[in-house]
């Protein structure tokens, strides 16, 4: 019973540790005088390897999501004579839900796994200590590129996927199960608010983006640098950000549509 | 003249550092590095109690010891990647630990390392490596940049490798990349750790060629951490050995050679057993197969 | 070269994204939403709104003139008391106007039907803060069931 309560109160205080660490890390990363000069080409590599090569995936699954809501979704609504009501069901759950959520998770899986094996291996192969001691701060020239990368990159991957998924439903519902064309869009914009819906899904995937690089940057920055090490952190880092993006979408949607 | 650091540390340190003022009044820093009575310990395990040892300025120091003896911590301390718990690290006169993050930065920007593994950077070419730290810390037109990495590539001999990537480098040309990188912004110090590790012959005499006409041509001040005996005593104008957690001497290295120093000598001469205990620390033999002491 | 191509390819990203961007704000967003920009406040007392929330719809005509903003209840006489923002486009209704809960169609949602009253010379216009005292409540299905079966039985 004791070692229970032994144990808890280790787990705790690891947990809080590594909050703290996290954040100091972030801090360090992002204060300091801004060298736009120097950080513009990293931050646009990064873009690169952190936005565009994640493209592909986040549009052909949000274009096959779109398709099975549309798909889903007309069957249940045909029954009702409701569907019409498919425009606005598509929409609805790809800009409120399904954009940031799904965006989040594929990219934890495809970039945050990346950016933390990437730094894992440069603590392994001793570039960060290597940095440190040419005076180039590892925080300012590694890490933070990495996080405005993943900070930006997010958002717009989410208004890719929510935007082919709505054009996947629009396939689907009308050109194949023939909902009326009309209909279709003109209910979808009766009952899509700009600010309710699309810029609380932004902000929704603002929030993931954060969290999702910071998970991935700070599992990289400290990982073990062995081989097990690096594997266990990548591991992690996709666990931790899935568990992360899922527990605060449901705070989240509570606050905003709750 | 030898000195032995076992029990008292300070007065073996006085001595040291009288000799030094004394031999060479030409510089106003006499010894570039000067680690005095240093404690550290990672966590519960301590790896120096009052380590103590000098390097002098334009000159060769090797530091030597059996593996694990935290040699390669040494380096780090002096770089300021480590903070010790008690004593004092100097570079130059200034003390280390005692830096804040921007001032450290600047320290660093005097002295540089070359690491074990090399440390270049996967996804740039080796130009690209070499010229990392210039254009990082100068802000030189692009040409006069290509130059300087010419001339470091040239000093090291792989000017003709200059567009290739460090994965298509072999061990002994990986390193020899970094230390043209490392030298790039001609620092005061340089310290390498253990270069000469896991090299073929002859990577292994270039690189020994390498460090000892860098260090003549350039002027610069160098730390070698190494325990490969042959090597390292060719080059080393000063010569540190560390065991139990302490230096146990420092000199040159006919001095060491001339020690009557049990551990000196079994390092010297690579004796399986003396001071240095074969057996890790256990229960006597017999008992333990007796069974008595479980 | 190498610079150059990644250069492009974060352009063709940045673009992509721009372009779902505005295939969101025209294609499926409604962005004229009559309660951006100015507006003013009006009041109305149900005795029961049914299914109204807040951001239903207050329509004239089948026009989209505000959105319900809030719903309370009357301290006093426990009555519902919804709060409707209106553009200030739509300004000048007469105080004799009327507002219903009504449903589009027999599933769609719930609206304020706001029907405008005659003009007269001594009739005022709606202001900021007015309230409207004609109100026709929500068609609650139920009590319809109810007072059908229950007239059924009467005959």
């Amino acid at each position: 019973m004791l070692r229970f309560f032994q144990q808890v109160g280790r787990d705790t205080l690891t947990t809080i540790r590594g909050i703290g660490e996290a954040s100091i890390m972030l801090v360090q990363a992002l204060i300091g005088k801004p060298q736009p000069i120097k950080m513009f080409p990293l931050l646009i590599r990064q873009l690169y390897v952190v936005g565009v090569q994640s493209m592909l995936i986040i549009l052909i699954s949000g274009l096959f999501i779109g398709m099975v809501l549309a798909l889903q979704g007309y069957t249940i609504l045909v029954d009702f004579g409701a569907e019409q009501a498919l425009g606005p069901m598509v929409a609805l759950s790809l800009l409120r839900e399904l954009g940031p959520v799904v965006t989040a998770l594929l990219f934890a899986g495809r970039a945050g796994s990346a950016l933390t094996a990437e730094i894992g291996l440069m603590r392994a192969t001793e570039q960060l200590s290597s940095l440190e001691m040419m005076a180039v701060d590892p925080l300012r020239r590694v890490v933070a590129p990495r996080f405005w990368a993943g900070f930006i990159s997010m958002p717009l991957l989410a208004f890719m996927f929510s935007a082919v998924g709505i054009y996947g439903g629009y396939f689907v519902g009308v050109q194949w199960l023939g909902v009326d064309d009309g209909a279709f869009w003109s209910v979808m914009q009766a009952s899509v608010d700009w600010q309710h819906d699309v810029m609380n899904g932004f902000i929704k995937s603002l929030v993931f983006a954060v969290v999702v690089t910071w998970i991935a940057l700070y599992k990289g920055y400290t990982a073990m640098p062995t081989s097990p090490g690096i594997s266990a952190a990548t591991t992690q880092t996709v666990v931790y950000s899935s568990l992360a993006v899922l527990g605060l979408d449901f705070v989240l949607t509570a606050l905003m549509f709750g | 003249m030898v000195f032995f650091a076992h029990g008292s540390n300070h007065r073996v340190e006085s001595v040291t550092y009288a000799n030094y003022a004394d031999e060479s009044k030409r510089t106003a820093v006499e010894n570039l590095v000067e680690v005095k009575d240093v404690h550290f310990s990672r966590g519960e395990t301590s790896i120096y109690k009052g380590v103590s040892l000098v390097v002098p300025q334009g000159k060769v120091t090797a530091v030597m010891g059996p593996s694990g003896c935290g040699k390669t911590t040494l380096l780090r301390l002096i770089g300021g990647q480590l903070k010790p718990q008690q004593g004092s690290v100097e570079f130059a006169g200034i003390n280390i630990p005692s830096l804040h993050r921007g001032a450290l930065y600047e320290v660093r920007k005097r002295m540089s390392m070359l690491f074990q593994s090399g440390a270049l950077f996967s996804d740039m070419t080796v130009f690209d490596n070499v010229a990392f730290p210039i254009r990082e810390h100068t802000n030189l037109p692009e040409n006069i940049i290509a130059t300087i990495v010419k001339m470091k590539l040239e000093a090291v001999g792989l000017r003709g490798a200059g567009s290739l990537f460090p994965n298509e480098l072999s061990g002994g040309m990986a390193r020899r990349a970094a230390l043209a990188r490392s030298i790039a912004l001609d620092p005061e110090l340089i310290m390498y750790d253990e270069p000469f590790a896991g090299q073929d012959p002859i990577s292994m005499g270039m690189l020994v060629k390498l460090i000892k006409e860098l260090n003549h041509t350039l002027g610069l001040t160098s730390i070698v951490v190494s325990h490969d005996i042959h090597e390292v005593m060719s080059i080393a104008d000063h010569v540190a050995i560390m065991a139990n957690k302490q230096v146990v001497a420092q000199g040159s290295p006919e001095e060491l050679r001339a020690s009557d120093n049990p551990l000196v000598q079994q390092f010297l001469k690579g004796d399986p057993d003396g001071p240095v205990p074969f057996h890790y620390a256990a229960t006597p033999y017999h008992e333990d197969l007796l069974g008595s002491s479980r | 070269m190498e610079a150059r191509k990644i250069e492009m390819l974060v352009g063709v990203f940045v673009t992509a994204a721009i372009a779902a961007i505005v295939f969101l704000a025209m294609q499926v967003a409604n962005n004229s939403d009559a309660t951006r920009g100015e507006t003013y406040t009006l009041y109305a007392k149900f005795d029961n709104i049914g299914g109204l929330k807040v951001r239903s719809p207050v329509k004239v005509g089948g026009v989209v003139v505000g959105r319900v903003t809030r719903i309370t209840l009357d301290r006093e006489y426990f009555e519902p008391l919804v709060e409707m923002r209106i553009s200030t486009d739509f300004r000048g209704f007469p105080d004799t106007s009327s507002v219903s809960i009504l449903t589009s169609g027999l599933l769609g949602e719930q609206y304020v039907g706001l029907e405008p009253g005659f003009i007269d010379e001594d009739v005022f216009t709606l202001e900021d803060g007015d309230y409207i005292y004609t109100t026709n409540s929500a068609i609650v299905l139920e009590n319809l069931i109810g007072q059908f079966l229950f007239s059924q039985g009467n005959e």
